[in-house]
């Protein structure tokens, strides 16, 4: 049987103390545990099939992360915030509607409670739907190492299915999110409402200034081996008048910049044809366009 | 190996002999002998093992044991009285909720929680506060209806604090 460890370290020293001493086994950071321990115990109901190095759990727990705070004219959210916390939290509420409404989407109470935002960012899920709100909040990640703190946008952060720009002795520590001056808006489809994976997400934010879209970004997820930032379709919409024809026309172009698979959850046909139209959804939201059409 | 871990079951001091792969359900089940909380699905999919942990409904087979050292946990043990039952499962009961009852330790722990913080909710906000809990019998109407009935008191009134 495989062997587990546990580590709660209470400082980051002794975060590294513990890395250097369990080379060679698989260190995993636990967070909200939402996401690693159900994949423990689904290990641990299989019969094992050769022979694995000891896992190491290293609970974030004691470092500080939890908690929402201002910090030059950002919102500075620790990587230990639980999605509930998250949801209720009175500076997220009035500067980061977006992230409220994504947070409301995500499995269901009793998850939220337990599950981090740092937890589902770098589990890097192309699915996840904290994503598409951060991307195109232009989010900025705060990994902390050995030699000190470095900051990753998210657009640059994710490079696979699981997969992120930080180091195997990197922590999330906390998301950086300037509020600005425009609105965004999130959008799922998922197979229903609660507890269910999104077939395709997207999130949008727009500027909207005399009627004409000025800033804008778009993200898609569920739909490519990352959430994808998709530039053509936000530049499409950049100077054109702010009308659901143009939203709809520019999200139409996300079908460029996705590469979706089949899955248990729907088919790469279906998720091409849905795409556009969440992707336009939320593009419509984002300005506050009431298309009576739809 | 395993570790002992302390924490403040239903009101009284535990200590539990726990592996770092144990989840809190297990503990709790077979640990501790509490057979409240059900394994349904033991992937966080359908809250039959839901306990409130420091106020908050948690999946338990979701939490590893080794993380709730001097915490507070409450399981359906602590919440229902030693004579009769607590007001929302009297609600639940007297309302035909409960088919198979699998489910039902878990919808009463997650509506608990819920009422605590939230005491007069309406229908679609106990739905939500529900929507981690599975029920494969489909009496998801009734138990929705029994939390609004017990939160306005039609079953008794309900202390706003744990264990």
């Amino acid at each position: 049987m495989r062997q587990y460890r546990f580590h709660a370290p209470t400082t980051f020293e002794e975060l590294f103390r513990i890395l250097d001493a369990e080379k060679g086994a698989e260190v995993r950071y636990l967070a909200g545990g939402t996401d690693l321990v159900p994949r423990i115990s689904r290990e641990r109901e299989t019969i094992p099939t050769g022979d694995k190095p000891p896992l190491v759990l290293v609970s974030l727990a004691g470092l500080g992360l939890a908690g929402v705070e201002e910090r030059d004219g950002e919102v500075r959210i620790g990587a230990m915030t639980t999605l509930s916390d998250l949801q209720a939290n009175p500076l997220v509420k009035a500067k980061l509607p977006v992230l409220c409404a994504a947070v409301g989407h995500m499995a269901g109470f009793s998850i939220r409670n337990t599950a981090t935002l740092g937890g589902n960012i770098m589990n890097a899920s192309p699915a996840a739907d904290s994503l598409p709100p951060l991307m195109v909040l232009d989010a900025t990640f705060i990994l902390r190492g050995r030699n000190g703190e470095r900051c990753v946008k998210a657009a640059d952060f994710f490079t696979g299915p699981g997969a992120t720009a930080a180091q195997a002795d990197e922590i999330l520590v906390a998301v950086s999110v300037k509020a600005g001056s425009g609105s965004a808006a999130f959008h799922k489809l998922g197979r229903r409402a609660a507890e269910t994976l999104s077939v395709v997400n997207a999130a949008a934010y727009v500027e909207v200034e005399n009627g004409v879209f000025t800033t804008t970004r778009v993200a898609v997820g569920s739909a490519a081996p990352t959430v994808r930032s998709c530039r053509k379709a936000a530049q499409a919409l950049e100077g054109k008048s702010a009308t659901a024809d143009a939203a709809r026309t520019a999200a139409a172009l996300v079908v460029d910049e996705i590469a979706p698979i089949t899955d248990v959850r729907a088919s790469d046909w279906y998720r091409r044809k849905v795409a556009p139209v969440v992707a336009a959804r939320a593009i419509l939201a984002a300005a506050g366009i009431h298309d009576e059409g739809r | 190996m395993k570790h002992i871990v302390s924490f403040v079951l239903n009101g009284n001091p535990v200590e539990a002999a726990v592996a770092p792969e144990h989840t809190l359900l297990e503990t709790l089940r077979d640990g501790l002998g509490l057979t409240s909380p059900k394994c349904g699905c033991n992937h966080g999919d359908c809250g039959s093992c839901t306990v409130i942990l420091d106020g908050e409904a948690v999946k338990s087979c979701l939490v590893l044991a080794m993380t709730v050292g001097g915490k507070r946990i409450e399981t359906l043990e602590g919440i229902t009285p030693r004579e009769g039952l607590h007001p929302v499962q009297k609600a639940m009961h007297e309302m035909g909720a409960p088919q198979c009852g699998y489910c039902t330790p878990g919808m009463v722990m997650a509506s608990v929680a819920y009422l605590r913080k939230n005491p007069a909710p309406n229908l679609e906000e106990v739905k939500e506060a529900l929507s981690g809990n599975l029920c494969r019998c489909a009496s998801y109407d009734k138990y929705a209806n029994a939390v609004v009935a017990a939160s306005r008191g039609e079953f008794g009134a309900m202390s706003k604090g744990g264990v």
